[in-house]
Parts: structure tokens; C-alpha cells; sequence
């Protein structure tokens, strides 16, 4: 299958400043793609790049198999990071103006706006200045900007900041539909949770430089390993093999020493009688924790930039 | 192109609606009406109706040419004639007449005459008709011969060398339309430079700038403000001439002055000319400086200074009066952002020289070009530098090609 974007080694400074240095990841169609970082990491500057509202010092951007063409702007969707409508514009007449950008029709443009704001529960405010709006029904009304034109690229930064839990959970299904639908997606977020939950791949970006790239699984099992977790019954200190033990919430927290696998671990505790074990599981780490490891660490990751 | 098109429509359709618009465009011709119907009122409210007396002691005045005076023009004062000075003066404290003159018999001698009012003067229109009166009087009394010779030499035409131009006697139009003309265009001028700088920002304050990036090209963008905002100006334009008119019109009505004045329609023809490309050329300069700055606060300080260059030869007025052919003159006609407003005051004043049109039109369209294609570069750069003020240097780089925004070099090392 090929790319919908393609961003290889891309390079941007600003000034003596280097934001983005020889960033690369591709999205496929059918996928939300993470694009995750600290703050000031770079991320923005890589989807401007990516969109063609930066032109990048160095690399490349492939885009629906090509360069950048004006033409091609009608199949992109993008929630920037500064949001922003007109202010004193009415909602609808906004949406309606921004649809038609995308090359839409005018009445058809009306026709699937109404229908993205009964959705959405702003129907009724369709004639509200936009500042008028609270904040989550910003958020909401610049979604609709980005998915009315059913673009085939969907970028969005911070999709979720501002939404309390229902119409978090409403924008999730959203844009789980437009993945099932085929449409590649592009999410930038801080909320590891949600890519948990939601992304297939990710990239990791800390000061300009990619530091894991790969599907999240496979992410996750190569910090996967040196620990397990268990519960159960018993005394779980002083087993061989294991370096530290941790309690935390009434599960026990065993990490390994280097070359002691879980299955010799396993087997240690067979042999004893004094334990019972309810469960037993090689400890996964969260994306929070990788993310926070590999960030604080600050560890060469060039090798596994391009691990995966 | 099609974009462009919505881009210029939405921001047609915002302008028109906005207050501040509804109020400069509306306000400033009621001001205009309200003002020339009250001078108007005030004119004919204040008209003396009471006649002017005289005693002709030299037999000179004839009542016959009354008449005909009152013909031309129905305003004309009435004048009763008196026996003696004492009558007239009875008549004058009792408040019949407005003031007596009296025409000694030695007139045509001593050519003198006393005017004898009671506190005020009578007004200069009173004054006027009796020194017509006797004008009239003693043409009467002339062969018919010199009469006639006398009647047709009331007309002077000037005529410039090259023949293109025609003035008569009675140069009230020739210079009042475009003064007036001018001044609108000048109120014009000025707003239209406040909504440019304010449409280039409005997307930066807004921040829709990246959404509208990933929509439609920079230049489309550029493109479809300007457009729609040209057709702003115009609509306010059409909206004041016609309130002008209009007023005119109904000024003409009170006021004898403006009646008979007429369009000079190769000045219209002048300010068709002009119109674009001038327009053109502050679009331009608005729009690079619109896209140089983050906010329009920033903007207005320099937009001030930009406009005033174009309304600089309001200033010449009165050199324009007196010397309309001055060197000085001549250099802001030929200079481009001076050309229009410079052009329209000489031509109510004097011939402008073809070679000096014909130069200062090619100036001003090929500086008009030149500013888009510069406002073209720098929005771009603008857009791409997000969020910054743009330095000189950047600018400078972007317009001799250079990539923009690029770093020099190879990238620096140190992230």
C-alpha cells in the first residue's frame, strides 16, 4: 500500500535554532498515525512542513505521491494547533466559507455542515458569532472545519484539548469511523492514553530528532522484559534473580536482573510452597512511561529512530 | 481562480455590512446633504426681501431694463425710486427699504455714489444688483450698434494653445468639481488603506492563517482580498458622487451659484484612469505592510505615514491655486503616489501637458505592478514566518529570490 505522506529526513531551523533535525515517518491510509513529543520538540514544525506551510531547509515531502499542489488541499483536513475562526463571523456562513476553500459546493457544503452540527449537539448555535462559543464548542466547530470536505488526509494537533469526556469520547468515535473509512490520520498529542487507545503507529519526537518510530506493540515489547508484575499471596522478596521489588497497588512489582528472564522467575516460584499466585504477566510499560524514559533519559536513539 | 473569487466575495460582503463602514459611507454624504440644504435654508431664511431705494438726481437710472434683469435672474433686488433724499430716508427709518442710494448729478463727472443704510450693511447681493442696475441703465442709453457689441463680448473663452482644453467665463465648476472630487477620493484613499491593512491582518489575529494555508495559495488569497476590497471602495465611491450630486442638486436649488454647473467629463475620464492603477499601487503597499506585522496596531503606525504620502498634494493647495505649472507641481504629478490627487487639483486649474499625463500614468501603472508583485513576496514570507514580525533583512532576502525563511548554509549544529 502506499503512503499518503511521506516525510523523509526533513530539516528546519529557525535562525541558529534547529527545530526539526532529519525527521522521517510515513502515514498510510487507514491509520491514525501519533505524532508524539515534549513541548517545543518539534512536532508543529514537522506538520507545517509536512503541509507545506513551512518550506523545510532539507528532505522531502510526498504527499498523495507527489509534491504539493494546490489541487491537493481539498483532500487535506487540518485542526492546527493555533486555533482560529473569525471572531465576528456567525458559525455557519464560517464553516460554509471554509467548506467552499475546500472546493466544495456551496449547497452541499450547507447541506453536510447541518448535518455535522446536529451531530455534534451545536446545531442550535449555528447562528452564534463565534465568539460567542465556550471552548469546547470551539473545539467542536473547528473539527467540523476540518473533516466537512470528507478530506482523505486528516491532520490534527491536540484533538482533544478542551472536551470534557462525552464529547471526548464522541470525537474518538469520530475519528475511528474516518479510519475505517480509509482516511490516514495524523495525530499530535500529549495524551498517551489516547494514543493507546487510538494509534497503530507513532513516532516520538524529542528536540527535533525522531527517537522511536515503529507500531505501538512493538514499541511497547521492546521496553517490555526486565520486569514482571504479580499477585497473589505470600512472601515475594528475596526470589533469585530479581533486583528490586515494589508494591503498588496490592500487586507486586518485580524487576529482573539483567539475563534472569520471566520464565526463570515463573519457574522459581513453582517450586515454592508458601506462595499463591492469582496472576502472573511480564510487566508491559505504558506509552507514558516509555515516553517519559526516553525523554528524561535523553538517550541516543538514533538506532532506534529508525528501529522498526 | 475560483477561490479567489469566494475570498473576494466573503470579504466584500463582511466590509459592506461592518458599522464603521455603514456609518463613513452613509454619514459622510448625509453630512454633505445636511450641511448644503442647511446653507441653503440659511440663504433663503436670511434673503433681505425689502427692496433697495434710490434717488436719481442725473436722470441716468431707466426702469425700463428692470425687467429684463428680473428675467435673468428672479432673485434680482427690486429698487424703488424716490423723489428726493428726504422720502427715501423717511422710508428707510420706517423700515420699507433695505438702504438708499443716491446718484448725484454730477455722477458721470465725479463717478460717485453714497449708500445710506440704517445699522446693517446691506448684503453684497443687493449691492451687486444696483451696480447692474446702473450698468444696465447706461448701456440702454448707448447706440443699439454698441449695445449689441457690448452683449456678445460678455463671454470669454479660454482656449489653451493646443486647443484641448475650453474654459468659460464663470470658472465655478472648472475648479470646484474636482476640489470637491479630490476631497472625496482623498476620504477614499484613506479608508481603503484602513481595510487593507485590516483584511491582511485580520487572518493573523484571527489565526486562521494555517487553515486558510492548507486551503488556497498565498497569492489567491492576496489576490481575492484586494479584489473584493476594490470593489468596497467603489461602492463607496459610487454611494458619495451620487450623494454629491444629489447634493448639488438640491443645493443648486437655493443656491444660484451651482445652477449650470456641469460635468466635465474629461475629468471623469482622468480619475477612470487613474483610479486602478492608484488603487492598485496602495493595495500593494498595505498588503506588504500588512504582511510585515503580526498585529495591526503595528501596521496603522506606518499606514499612517504611507497615506500621507498619497494625499501630500493637499497640502499644495494653494501653490495648486497660483501656480498650477510650478516645477514643484510638476514632480508630484510624475511622482506615483501623488500623481492622482495632483493631477485632478492642476485640472480645474490649468492645461496639464499631454507628455506629462501620459508619463505620469506610465509611472504610477508600472510602480502599481512593482508594489503587487512585492506585496505578492512578502505575504508569502509573512505567511511562512508565522507568528513573527518580519525583519528587513528577511524581507530584502525574499524579494532578491533568495529561499525564504531559509536557513544560509549548512545547519547549525547545536540542538
Amino acid at each position: 500500500m502506499n503512503a499518503t505522506v511521506s516525510v523523509s529526513h526533513l530539516t528546519k531551523s529557525f535562525g541558529r535554532f534547529l527545530a526539526v533535525k532529519d525527521v522521517s515517518f510515513d502515514v498510510y491510509p487507514g491509520e491514525i498515525f501519533g505524532l508524539l513529543g515534549p513541548n517545543g520538540a518539534g512536532k508543529t514544525t514537522s506538520i507545517r512542513m509536512m503541509l507545506d506551510i513551512f518550506k523545510p531547509d532539507a528532505g522531502s515531502v510526498t504527499i498523495f505521491g507527489g509534491e504539493m499542489t494546490e489541487a491537493k488541499k481539498n483532500r487535506i483536513g487540518y485542526l492546527p494547533e493555533e486555533r482560529g475562526l473569525y471572531q465576528d463571523l456567525k458559525l455557519e456562513p464560517t464553516l460554509v466559507y471554509l467548506a467552499t476553500l475546500k472546493g466544495m459546493d456551496e449547497s452541499e457544503a450547507r447541506r453536510r455542515i447541518a448535518d455535522w452540527l446536529k451531530r455534534l449537539d451545536l446545531y442550535e448555535h449555528r447562528a452564534k458569532k463565534v465568539q460567542e462559543l465556550s471552548r469546547g464548542m470551539h473545539q467542536k466547530v473547528q473539527i467540523v472545519s476540518t473533516l466537512v470536505h470528507d478530506p482523505d488526509l486528516i491532520v490534527i494537533d491536540e484533538p482533544f484539548a478542551g472536551l470534557d469526556p462525552v464529547n471526548t469520547r464522541l470525537i474518538k468515535d469520530i475519528f475511528e469511523e474516518q479510519r475505517e473509512a480509509g482516511k490516514a490520520i495524523v495525530m499530535s498529542t500529549h495524551q498517551m492514553f489516547q494514543v493507546e487507545a487510538l494509534c497503530n503507529r507513532i513516532v516520538l519526537i524529542d528536540k527535533g530528532v525522531a527517537v522511536l518510530y515503529g507500531e505501538v506493540g512493538e514499541i511497547k515489547r521492546q521496553f517490555a522484559g526486565n520486569a514482571v508484575t504479580l499477585e497473589g499471596q505470600g512472601d515475594f522478596e528475596h526470589l533469585p534473580g530479581v533486583l528490586e521489588v515494589r508494591r503498588d497497588n496490592g500487586a507486586w512489582h518485580l524487576a529482573l536482573e539483567t539475563g534472569v528472564s520471566a520464565q526463570d522467575v515463573l519457574r522459581a516460584l513453582a517450586r515454592r510452597d508458601d506462595v499463591k499466585i492469582k496472576r502472573f504477566e511480564v510487566a508491559e510499560p505504558s506509552l507514558d512511561d516509555i515516553f517519559i524514559s526516553v525523554v528524561s533519559e535523553g538517550r541516543p536513539a538514533e538506532e532506534e529512530a529508525r528501529g522498526a | 481562480m475560483h477561490k479567489l473569487w469566494l475570498v473576494a466575495k466573503r470579504e466584500y460582503l463582511q466590509r459592506v455590512r461592518e458599522k464603521s463602514f455603514l456609518f463613513m459611507t452613509l454619514g459622510f454624504p448625509l453630512l454633505i446633504i445636511g450641511v448644503s440644504v442647511v446653507a441653503g435654508l440659511v440663504s433663503a431664511g436670511g434673503r433681505d426681501a425689502r427692496p433697495i431705494g434710490y434717488v436719481d438726481q442725473a436722470g441716468l437710472l431707466d426702469r425700463a431694463v428692470l425687467p429684463l434683469l428680473v428675467e435673468d435672474r428672479p432673485s434680482f433686488t427690486s429698487m424703488e425710486a424716490f423723489a428726493d433724499e428726504e422720502a427715501a430716508r423717511l422710508a428707510l427709518k420706517e423700515g420699507r427699504i433695505a438702504a438708499y442710494y443716491v446718484m448725484p448729478g454730477d455722477y458721470l463727472q465725479q463717478k460717485e455714489l453714497t449708500l445710506t443704510y440704517d445699522e446693517d450693511e446691506p448684503r453684497a447681493a443687493k449691492t451687486r444688483d444696483f451696480s447692474c442696475f446702473v450698468r444696465a441703465s447706461l448701456v440702454a442709453r448707448q447706440p443699439s450698434e454698441v449695445q449689441d457689441l457690448l452683449d456678445d463680448g460678455l463671454t470669454i473663452t479660454i482656449r489653451s494653445i493646443d486647443g484641448r482644453r475650453v474654459m468659460s467665463e464663470g470658472g465655478v465648476p472648472s475648479f470646484l468639481v474636482p476640489f470637491v472630487v479630490t476631497f472625496f477620493l482623498f476620504f477614499a484613499i484613506s479608508t481603503a488603506g484602513g481595510y487593507l491593512l485590516q483584511a491582511m491582518t485580520e487572518e493573523k489575529e484571527n489565526r486562521t492563517m494555517e487553515i486558510l494555508a492548507t486551503s488556497l495559495s498565498p497569492e489567491q488569497l492576496m489576490a481575492g482580498k484586494a479584489l473584493g476590497l476594490i470593489a468596497v471602495s467603489l461602492t463607496q465611491i459610487l454611494i458619495w458622487l451620487s450623494a454629491l450630486f444629489g447634493g448639488l442638486w438640491i443645493g443648486g436649488r437655493f443656491i444660484s451659484e451651482l445652477q449650470g454647473l456641469q460635468l466635465p467629463w474629461d475629468m471623469v475620464l482622468v480619475t477612470a484612469l487613474y483610479f486602478l492603477p492608484s488603487f492598485v499601487l496602495i493595495a500593494g503597499i498595505m498588503i506588504a505592510i500588512g504582511g510585515a506585522v503580526t498585529k495591526q496596531q503595528q501596521g496603522q503606525q506606518v499606514a499612517g505615514i504611507i497615506n500621507l504620502l498619497f494625499v501630500v498634494p493637499m497640502f499644495f493647495l494653494v501653490l495648486i491655486f497660483e501656480n498650477p505649472e510650478s516645477p514643484l507641481l510638476v514632480g508630484l504629478t510624475l511622482f506615483p503616489t501623488t500623481a492622482f490627487l495632483t493631477v485632478l487639483l492642476r485640472w480645474g486649474m490649468t492645461s496639464v501637458p499631454m507628455w506629462q499625463l501620459v508619463l505620469s500614468w506610465v509611472l504610477l501603472t508600472s510602480s502599481a505592478l512593482c508594489s503587487i508583485w512585492v506585496a505578492a513576496k512578502v505575504f508569502r514570507i509573512g505567511m511562512l514566518q508565522y507568528g513573527q514580525r518580519l525583519s528587513l533583512k528577511t524581507i530584502v532576502q525574499g524579494l532578491r529570490g533568495q529561499p525564504a525563511v531559509r536557513s544560509n548554509g549548512e545547519a547549525p549544529n547545536h540542538a
